[in-house]
C-alpha cells in the first residue's frame, strides 16, 4: 500500500519521525512511482528554496489554507484519477476503443497541464507555510519574542491575499488558454452555458475586489474573493476535463454530433 | 494517488504560462472562438425528413449485484431496477436523415463476468457531418446492481436501483427516484433531481447552471455545488454538508446531527437552514453585505477579537456572528458575500 501524499511530503522535507521515515524509505526503495514522487517533491523544495521568504502571520495562512483545503483534496483526487486513467491507456497502448489510439497523445498533455497548473497553485500555497514555520524560529531567535504590530499583521494579510490571488490568476490564465486551444470539442450550447457561468463568476470576483478596495480588512470580502477564484478554477478544470472526454476515442466527434442534432431540433 | 509527473510539471507550469496580451477576460475570447467554430459547422438545412429508427435489444445474465455502465453521446438513458439477475438492454437509434446513417452507429455491449458495459460507437471513419443519429436506451438491471451512466446530450433517469449509482450528463437532466445509493449526480446545464437517498457514504450532486434538488436524503456526507443554479435539499439528515454556489441560493430543510459539520459558502444567494427541533449547534456566520437572522433563540458569543472587530467595523463588510443554540454540538459555518443568512424553525 502506498503512503499517502502527506506522509510523502513529510518524508521529502525531512519532517517525518525517524521510525516512520525508515519505513517510508523502505517503501520508496522498492516503489518506482513513490520514489519518483519523492524526487519531484524534493525538486520542488529545491526550486522554491531560492524564492524570497516572508513570515506571514499564522492566521493568514490558516485562513488561506482553510479556504483551499477542500478544493485541494477534491482537485488532487480528480486529477490523479484522470491521470491514472491516462497512464493506463498509454501503458496499454490503447484506450476504450479502436478509434481512441490516435487521440491519446493529443488529450493527455492538456489534462496533465491543467492539473499541473492547479497543482502549482496548491503547491505554492502549501509549501510556503511550512517554510515560514521553519523560518519563524530563526526570526524569533533574532528578535526574541517580539510581536508584529497590528498594522504589520494587516499588511501581511493583504500581501498574502495578493500572493494567493496571483497564484489563482496564473492557474486561471493557463486553464483558459487550454480551453481556448481545444475549443472545437465543445458543442455551442455547452460552450454558451460555460460562458454564461464564467461571466457570473467574473462578476462575483469583481464584486469581491471592489469590496476589498473599499474595506481591505473585510474578512467576508477576502473569503469571497478566494472562493470565487476556486470556483472559477474548478469550472475551467471541468471544462478542460470535458474537452478531454470529448477528444477521447469514439467520442471525438461527439460535439459535432450533438451540435448537429440540436440544430436539427431533435 | 500518483502525482509525480504532475508535480514535476507544476514546478514549471506557473512560470511557463505566458500572460495574456490584454486584460480582457480570457473566457470571452474562448467562447467567441467556440461560437465562431459552431457557426462554421452550422446547420446546412438537410436531414429534416421523417424519423428513421433502428431497434436493438439484448438480454444478458449479470448477477444480482453486478456492475453496469452505459455511455451515450446523444439520447436518453433510462435505467430501472428489476427482479432477477439479468440485464435487459433496449436501444432505439433515431435519425431524421438518411436511414443509412443508422448503420454508422453501433451499440457496443461488452459482457464480462458480473459486468456489462454498453456504449454508443459512432463510425468515425465516415463523415460525421452527416451522421446525426441519437440513441435512446431503456435498460432494466437487477435491483442490486451498481450503475454508472454517462451522457453527453440527453437526460438520465434512474428508478429503483439499489446498488451504487453514478450519473453524469453534460447537457441533460439527471433524475433518480427510489434509488438510495446515489454517489454522484452531475450535469453541466441540466437539473439534478434526486429522491429517496439513503446512503451510508457520501453523495455528491452538482450542476453548473441547473438546479440541484434532493428530497428525502439520509447520507453521511452531502456535497452540493453549482455556479448559478439553486441548491435545495429537503427532508434531509446528514453528518457532513458542504454546499457552494456563486449566484444560486441554498436551502436545507431537515435535521442536523449531533456533532455534525455543515459548511455553506455562497456569493449572492441566500443561505437558509430550516431546522426541525435541532439539539443544538454553534453558528459561525459572516457576510459582507447580507443580513443574518434567526428564528431560533441564539446565544451570541465568540472570541473577544471578533467581538472587538465587530465594534470597530460596523456596517457592510463585517456582519458576523458567532452564536450557540441548544447544546452547541453541531457546527454550522455559513459565508456569503451579499446573500442573506437565515436560520428558520420548521
Amino acid at each position: 500500500m502506498h503512503p499517502n501524499d502527506e506522509t510523502l511530503n513529510a518524508y521529502a522535507d525531512g519532517s517525518l519521525p525517524a521510525n516512520e521515515a525508515a519505513e517510508i524509505e523502505r517503501h520508496v526503495a522498492s516503489c518506482v512511482s513513490c520514489r519518483q514522487l519523492v524526487d519531484d517533491l524534493r525538486e520542488i523544495l529545491r526550486a522554491t528554496a531560492d524564492l524570497d521568504l516572508q513570515d506571514p502571520p499564522a492566521r493568514a495562512w490558516m485562513r488561506i489554507e482553510r479556504a483551499i483545503q477542500l478544493e485541494q483534496e477534491g482537485a488532487r483526487a480528480e486529477g490523479a484519477r484522470a491521470f491514472q486513467a491516462s497512464e493506463r491507456d498509454i501503458a496499454s497502448g490503447h484506450g476504450h476503443g479502436p478509434a481512441k489510439a490516435g487521440h491519446d497523445g493529443m488529450w493527455l498533455p492538456w489534462l496533465a497541464a491543467a492539473a499541473a497548473l492547479v497543482l502549482a497553485t496548491f503547491v505554492g500555497l502549501r509549501y510556503a507555510p511550512g517554510r515560514s514555520q521553519l523560518a519563524a524560529p530563526a526570526s524569533q531567535a533574532r528578535d526574541g519574542a517580539a510581536q508584529a504590530s497590528a498594522g504589520d499583521a494587516a499588511q501581511s494579510v493583504e500581501n498574502e491575499l495578493r500572493q494567493a490571488e496571483a497564484h489563482y490568476e496564473n492557474a486561471i490564465k493557463g486553464l483558459e488558454q487550454i480551453a481556448n486551444a481545444e475549443q472545437n470539442a465543445l458543442d455551442p450550447r455547452t460552450a454558451a452555458t460555460l460562458q454564461k457561468n464564467l461571466a457570473v463568476i467574473d462578476q462575483a470576483i469583481n464584486e469581491s475586489r471592489a469590496a476589498i478596495r473599499s474595506q481591505p480588512a473585510s474578512e467576508p470580502a477576502q473569503q469571497s474573493l478566494i472562493e470565487n477564484f476556486k470556483t472559477k478554477i474548478a469550472l475551467l478544470q471541468d471544462t478542460v476535463a470535458l474537452i478531454n472526454e470529448m477528444r477521447k476515442g469514439n467520442e471525438a466527434g461527439a460535439a459535432r454530433i450533438v451540435s448537429g442534432l440540436k440544430q436539427k431540433g431533435n | 494517488m500518483r502525482l509525480t509527473p504532475l508535480l514535476l510539471l507544476a514546478v514549471f507550469a506557473a512560470g511557463a504560462v505566458p500572460a495574456p496580451a490584454q486584460d480582457a477576460p480570457q473566457h470571452i475570447v474562448v467562447v467567441q472562438q467556440i461560437a465562431r467554430a459552431a457557426r462554421t459547422a452550422a446547420y446546412q438545412g438537410r436531414d429534416r425528413g421523417p424519423e428513421q429508427t433502428d431497434r436493438f435489444s439484448r438480454k444478458l445474465k449479470l448477477g444480482r449485484d453486478g456492475r453496469v455502465s452505459v455511455s451515450n453521446i446523444s439520447g436518453e438513458i433510462v435505467v430501472t431496477g428489476g427482479s432477477g439477475d439479468e440485464i435487459s438492454i433496449d436501444a432505439v437509434k433515431r435519425t431524421r436523415g438518411d436511414q443509412s446513417q443508422l448503420a454508422n452507429v453501433r451499440i457496443s455491449v461488452d459482457d464480462r463476468a458480473g459486468r456489462v458495459d454498453v456504449r454508443t460507437d459512432y463510425d468515425m471513419s465516415r463523415s460525421t457531418r452527416n451522421n446525426n443519429v441519437s440513441v435512446d436506451y431503456t435498460v432494466t438491471v437487477p435491483a442490486g446492481a451498481s450503475v454508472e451512466l454517462k451522457s453527453v446530450s440527453g437526460s438520465i433517469k434512474v428508478t429503483g436501483v439499489r446498488g451504487a449509482v453514478r450519473a453524469e450528463s453534460v447537457s441533460g437532466d439527471v433524475t433518480t427516484t427510489d434509488t438510495p445509493k446515489v454517489e454522484l449526480a452531475k450535469s453541466v446545464s441540466g437539473d439534478v433531481t434526486l429522491s429517496g437517498i439513503q446512503i451510508e457514504g457520501d453523495l455528491s450532486a452538482s450542476s453548473v447552471s441547473g438546479a440541484v434538488r434532493a428530497k428525502g436524503v439520509k447520507a453521511h456526507s452531502l456535497d452540493l455545488g453549482s455556479v448559478s443554479g439553486d441548491l435545495t435539499v429537503s427532508d434531509v439528515t446528514c453528518d457532513r454538508l458542504n454546499a457552494k454556489s456563486v449566484s444560486g441560493a441554498f436551502e436545507y430543510s431537515g435535521n442536523i446531527a449531533r456533532g455534525g459539520v455543515y459548511d455553506v459558502n455562497l456569493h449572492s444567494g441566500t443561505a437558509r437552514f430550516v431546522l426541525a427541533n435541532p439539539t443544538g449547534f454553534e453558528l459561525t456566520a459572516n457576510t459582507f453585505s447580507g443580513n443574518i437572522r434567526s428564528d431560533l433563540p441564539l446565544t451570541i458569543g465568540g472570541d473577544q477579537d471578533r467581538a472587538r472587530d465587530n465594534r470597530t467595523h460596523r456596517g457592510p463588510g463585517n456582519r458576523a456572528i458567532r452564536a450557540t443554540f441548544g447544546d452547541g454540538s453541531a457546527t454550522l459555518t455559513v459565508h456569503t458575500f451579499s446573500g442573506d443568512i437565515v436560520i428558520a424553525k420548521r
